[in-house]
């Protein structure tokens, strides 16, 4: 894949987890804090999963030489 | 004056093990998400009431700010008994100067954007240490004007992420934004390569990096 797509892809996910933050937050954050903080956490450990895949594509392959 | 050259000469005190084990070492970066996510969420909670809703500080029908007039009012407040909620005069003469000037039009947004953008920046992990301070002065401004709530523990909270402001955003953007843009004194690739094309340019500006070839620099004809 192209690596500026996949860059873009990496932003994108950490843009949708301050969007998903927001979202969740100020629609239901007071009914339950406890609920309402697991997606969150969810959604920050996907985006760091995504932003590391990025990483080893973009970066760690261009120092293998492949 | 040998005593004074004797007790502050040049001497580097290191971190203990086990202290450099906690905040530096990011094996411990998952308890610091857990910290900054619960930091982050309370900031973004709290500005969400201030932002949103009907008793938001901020965009209001008629002048913005009153909620925090009132409170600023009841801060300053010296009851006839007992205690006022602030304990020091001077504390209480910024917050009056404050309200006589009419500050808390502006000052409301300030506060209100304040709080959601560093529970942005805690929960993505953007600049998490920097965050966390300007959360801790959020926290000791409220606990000076004696409203205590969750302050105390936001407080400790957010000083345990200042200390550990290496790893805090581990899971997060400070993965990559701290080795691309490093410290004030350790600049990472982004900003010498910003420092370095800067330098360049003072020497000979316009010239771009293709023309100019991979010689030393040269000097500005004057």
């Amino acid at each position: 894949m192209n690596k500026i797509v996949l860059l873009l892809m990496g932003v994108a996910a950490w843009v949708a987890v301050a969007v998903a933050a927001v979202l969740i937050t100020f629609n239901i954050g007071d009914k339950n804090q406890i609920l309402m903080f697991l997606p969150i956490l969810a959604v920050v450990v996907a985006a760091w999963a995504i932003g590391e895949l990025v990483t080893e594509r973009v970066f760690n392959r261009d120092e293998e030489g492949v | 004056m040998a005593l004074f050259e004797r007790a502050f000469q040049n001497r580097e005190l290191h971190d203990p093990g086990f202290f450099r084990a906690i905040f530096s070492n990011t094996w411990l970066a998952p308890l610091w998400l857990l910290a900054r996510l619960y930091l982050g969420y309370q900031w973004l909670l709290a500005g969400s009431h201030k932002v949103w809703g009907e008793g938001r500080w901020i965009a209001v029908p008629g002048p913005d700010g009153l909620a925090l007039k009132g409170f600023w009012e009841r801060a300053t407040a010296i009851p006839e008994q007992g205690r006022p909620p602030i304990s020091f005069d001077w504390y209480r003469d910024f917050l009056t100067f404050m309200l006589d000037h009419g500050w808390y039009q502006w000052f409301s947004w300030v506060i209100a954007l304040g709080e959601v953008a560093v529970g942005i920046a805690l929960i993505v992990g953007a600049f998490a240490g920097i965050a966390a301070l300007t959360g801790a002065f959020m926290n000791f401004n409220f606990l000076m004007a004696g409203s205590a709530s969750i302050n105390p523990l936001m407080f400790v909270l957010a000083m345990l992420v200042i200390f550990g402001w290496k790893t805090a955003g581990w899971i997060g953007l400070d993965r990559w934004l701290l080795p691309a843009l490093g410290t004030p004194w350790q600049p990472g690739p982004v900003v010498a390569g910003l420092a370095e094309r800067g330098r360049r340019e003072a020497y000979a500006p316009g010239v771009r990096d293709r023309d100019r070839g991979a010689g030393p620099p040269v000097p500005r004809q004057v």
